[in-house]
């Protein structure tokens, strides 16, 4: 840095000091190490998973009620259709409810609501709200509707449970991408002499139509992997009841009841159940992405 | 897919889907009735015949954000089938004057326009009136270029018609001709079902225009339509002003003074919210009355 | 804050002078702008009318000449005619290019347009001072001399020294006024050319005393030529200020004639 000629001055003045090399590598090598650390717990469940649940899947895991029989090792356990069909039919009810009021609160937020006083109550209390312990909910829903009337379990309880769960999420991540669609497309369309809601559904929602699909299908994963709300609404049960006023199966409440039994092929299935709720969340998952690839805001 | 109709004026289009239009209940009402369509044979660029236009005066307009008062009581007149600049430096009001005139100021939380627009004899802020029609009817080109990005060329242009449910009548017909009117159909007649923002900058601005024109406005607002664009495309949308001020009336808001030297018939200082000057353009840049517009052509004020 | 008057003026109506003073200047106080432009454009002024004061030089030299019959001196107002037309040319080339660089507008494209004009009207004053420099080799060695029209010459010269002097100090004042004023002393001139040519046509017999007449009356006639010159100069100033071109007096209605 002190030399006299001109062009080994300025190579001094471009040149990367070592002490600044040393500094990088170290940054690197943390940060790399953090990413590690972070990765490992992940790998594992994901060997364990595959490592104790492939080995239970089998057609007739699929295709059978489980039995309820824990103790006799002649007879067979059965497999967990009730609980996947369950697993369906209450997160698609959930979704139904959950969906539309979430995504209608999120365009009310952003377009009319805006910075008002109210707008920004709504705003904390659904904050608020992903931030309650799922059970709260399935407490909440056998307070009111099993003990508050009378009456027991049911398939369409635990939805509702789970639609108070999706809500919070559905809305906040509905904000999000609406706020993202650029205020001048609302001012050109505006411009052209559509109403208001004109507007937003021929032109606010279907841009912020993927951002939207993929945080609804990550609130749908989700709820559809909540145990604890449905242990006091849906009940448990073992036979596949397509009616959603009866007691129902589901995969999560399945899984807590198997895994705690002494009988090792009961455990197993635990294992296969779990690993069945992971595969479906991941097929979400993918179609999310695939959805968000399609159609993106330019 | 049926050919396109080989149209002149979107106003002869279709004579009677058209007035099945405007009859149709559901769609908003035009402000100001049509003039009879003239009969004028084909030519290369279609829709251009010329339509007697409507004068835009604002009386007394004040207008506020909130409290502070952005327009302070201006009086102006924009004459039928001319184009009329607004020049002044930044800060001065004249978006947000260009913006009271159809009344896309109050979308604006908190703001509000006191005083007439008259369109014709009509007052724009008139209690009675709908403000949708007078979104119609005013149509409205932005600074920077935006097509909807969900859409594809022809669905953009459109989609003035759909979201206003004029869909009646010839849609292939009417987005043809307004392609034509923006100078864009040799560009894209081959690529209508491509996305809008596929294309230039240039051609997304003209595109933004087409879609202005497909509601058949009677005048056309734009603010600052070419800072985004570079000098080619500029130019284009100059030539293309000067042909369209046969159909509509236009204001401009600009400040690049070359540009309003150019393009415009009458020029219109203002400076902090008041007009100082309005006149002849040739009269504004050789001999100015009022020695701060002196200033401001010169450049001896920013 | 802004300035008081939110008047708002129609151009249509007849102009008015923008007033060269600051009240209703801009608020914002800060430095002129364009000042690289503004400078170029007071440079290029300068050199227009510097070449004013070449004239008044060629004129009083081409005048001393006249009167002494210094052919010498005549031949040295003949060379210098070069500087003259370097000067136009220069000016010339320096409108263009601010005109092409610097897109002037309004009071500023006014300035330059008189410029244009001004330094043409300049150019020829100079080939008048030329043409009458020409006229003094041919007078001969041993010039008659007649008092009463030398005397005439003389005063020719010296409104017509006046009238360059007086057009360059209207323009750089910008001062209308002053300008109008030329057309007074035009007036003499042109008067005095007409007693001039009366003069000579009286003359008498003796031919050379006529020859000698006849390049006289040229010589009136170039100094005639030179007081239109400020004359337009002045037509100029009044452009530039006011906006619009007028004609103070019109130089093609014929002699003596009255105007309608």
């Amino acid at each position: 840095m002190s030399a006299p000629s001109g062009s080994s001055d300025l190579l001094g003045r471009f040149a990367v000091s070592p002490a600044r090399r040393r500094k990088d590598s170290l940054a690197r090598g943390s940060i790399l190490a953090a990413t590690l650390i972070a990765l490992v717990p992940l790998v594992l469940i994901i060997y364990y998973l595959l490592l104790k649940g492939l080995g239970s899947w089998s057609s007739s895991f699929f295709t059978t009620d489980p039995t309820g029989n824990t103790f006799f090792k002649s007879s067979s356990i059965g497999g967990i259709k009730s609980a996947i069909l369950g697993t369906v039919e209450i997160v698609a009810l959930a979704s139904v409810i959950a969906v539309p009021i979430g995504i209608g609160v999120a365009v009310w937020l952003v377009e009319y609501g805006r910075d008002s006083w109210f707008a920004h109550t709504v705003r904390f209390f659904v904050d608020v709200l992903t931030g309650v312990p799922s059970i709260v909910f399935g407490l909440f829903i056998y307070i009111v509707l099993i003990v508050g009337t009378g009456s027991t379990y049911a398939g369409y309880k635990g939805a509702f449970a789970l639609t108070l769960l999706m809500l919070p999420v559905v809305i906040r991540s509905a904000e999000v991408v609406l706020l993202l669609v650029p205020g001048a497309l609302r001012e050109s369309a505006l411009a052209l002499g559509a109403p208001r809601w004109r507007v937003i559904f021929s032109i606010v929602l279907p841009t912020a139509l993927p951002g939207m699909v993929t945080g609804v299908l990550l609130a749908i994963a989700r709820a559809a992997g909540e145990t604890a709300p449905l242990l006091f609404t849906a009940g448990a049960t073992l036979k596949t009841s397509f009616g959603l006023g009866s007691f129902m199966n589901s995969l999560p409440v399945q899984i807590y009841s198997d895994v705690t039994s002494p009988t090792a092929s009961v455990e197993h299935r635990a294992w296969g159940a779990a690993l069945t709720l992971v595969v479906m969340i991941l097929i979400l998952n993918l179609i999310a992405r695939v959805v968000a690839r399609r159609s993106r805001l330019a | 897919m049926t050919s396109p109709r080989p149209t002149t004026n979107v106003a002869d289009a279709d004579p009677e889907a058209r007035s099945e239009l405007e009859s149709s209940s559901e769609s908003t009402p035009r402000l100001v009735p049509p003039p009879a369509p003239a009969s004028v044979p084909d030519s290369e660029r279609g829709a251009l015949e010329s339509k007697r236009g409507v004068s835009v005066r604002l009386e007394q307009l004040r207008a506020f954000y909130g409290a502070a008062e952005q327009v302070k009581g201006l009086d102006l007149e924009f004459r039928p089938n001319e184009v009329t600049a607004i020049i002044g430096p930044s800060g001065c009001g004249k978006s947000t004057m260009v913006r009271c005139i159809n009344r896309m100021h109050e979308e604006i939380p908190g703001a509000r326009a006191e005083g007439r627009v008259m369109l014709d004899d009509l007052d724009v802020y008139d209690s009675s009136v709908d403000v949708v029609a007078v979104r119609r009817a005013i149509g409205m080109v932005f600074q920077k270029p935006n097509p909807f990005p969900t859409m594809s060329v022809f669905d953009n242009v459109a989609s003035g018609l759909r979201l206003t449910s004029q869909r009646g009548g010839d849609l292939r017909g009417k987005v043809e001709a307004a392609l034509r009117s923006a100078g864009l159909w040799g560009e894209v007649s081959d690529r209508l079902d491509e996305p809008g923002a596929g294309l230039s900058g240039g051609q997304q601005q003209r595109l933004c225009i087409a879609r202005s024109l497909a509601v058949d406005p009677e005048v056309i607002l734009m603010d600052e339509p070419c800072s985004a664009l570079d000098p080619i495309a500029t130019l284009k949308i100059e030539e293309l002003i000067a042909e369209l001020k046969r159909r509509v009336t236009i204001v401009i808001v600009t400040h690049n003074m070359q540009q309003a030297a150019r393009v415009a018939d009458r020029t219109a200082f203002m400076l902090d919210g008041k007009l100082v000057e309005v006149g002849p353009t040739q009269e504004i840049f050789t001999n100015p009355n009022d020695s701060r517009t002196e200033e401001y052509v010169t450049g001896k004020f920013g | 804050m802004s300035p008081a008057s939110s008047a708002s003026s129609e151009s249509d109506s007849s102009p008015v002078p923008a007033p060269a003073d600051t009240q209703g200047t801009l608020p914002h106080g800060h430095a002129e702008g364009r000042a690289h432009f503004q400078a170029q454009l007071r440079e290029l002024e300068e050199h227009a009318l510097g070449g004013l004061d070449l004239i008044v030089e060629q004129l009083d030299r081409v005048l001393e000449a006249l009167h002494h019959q210094d052919v010498e001196l005549a031949q040295m107002v003949i060379a210098d005619d070069d500087r003259v037309d370097g000067r136009y040319l220069e000016v010339h080339q320096g409108i263009l290019s601010l005109l092409a660089l610097q897109a002037p507008v309004a009071g500023d494209l006014r300035l330059v347009a008189a410029l244009l004009h001004t330094i043409k009207h300049i150019e020829r004053m100079g080939d008048q001072c030329v043409n009458i420099a020409k006229m003094i080799p041919l007078s001969g060695h041993e010039p008659p001399v007649h008092e009463e029209l030398l005397e005439a010459l003389a005063k020719m010269g010296a409104f017509a020294r006046s009238e360059v002097v007086q057009c360059k100090a209207a323009f750089a004042g910008r001062d209308v006024g002053l300008a109008e004023d030329l057309v007074r002393q035009d007036r003499e001139i042109n008067r005095l050319n007409r007693d001039i040519f009366r003069l000579a046509i009286e003359i008498g017999d003796d031919p050379d005393t006529r020859e000698w007449a006849m390049h006289m009356t040229l010589v009136a006639r170039a100094l005639e030529r030179i007081g239109d010159n400020a004359v337009d100069i002045g037509e100029q100033v009044a452009f530039v200020v006011t906006g619009l071109f007028r004609e103070f007096s019109d130089s093609s209605r014929p002699y003596g004639a009255i105007p309608d």
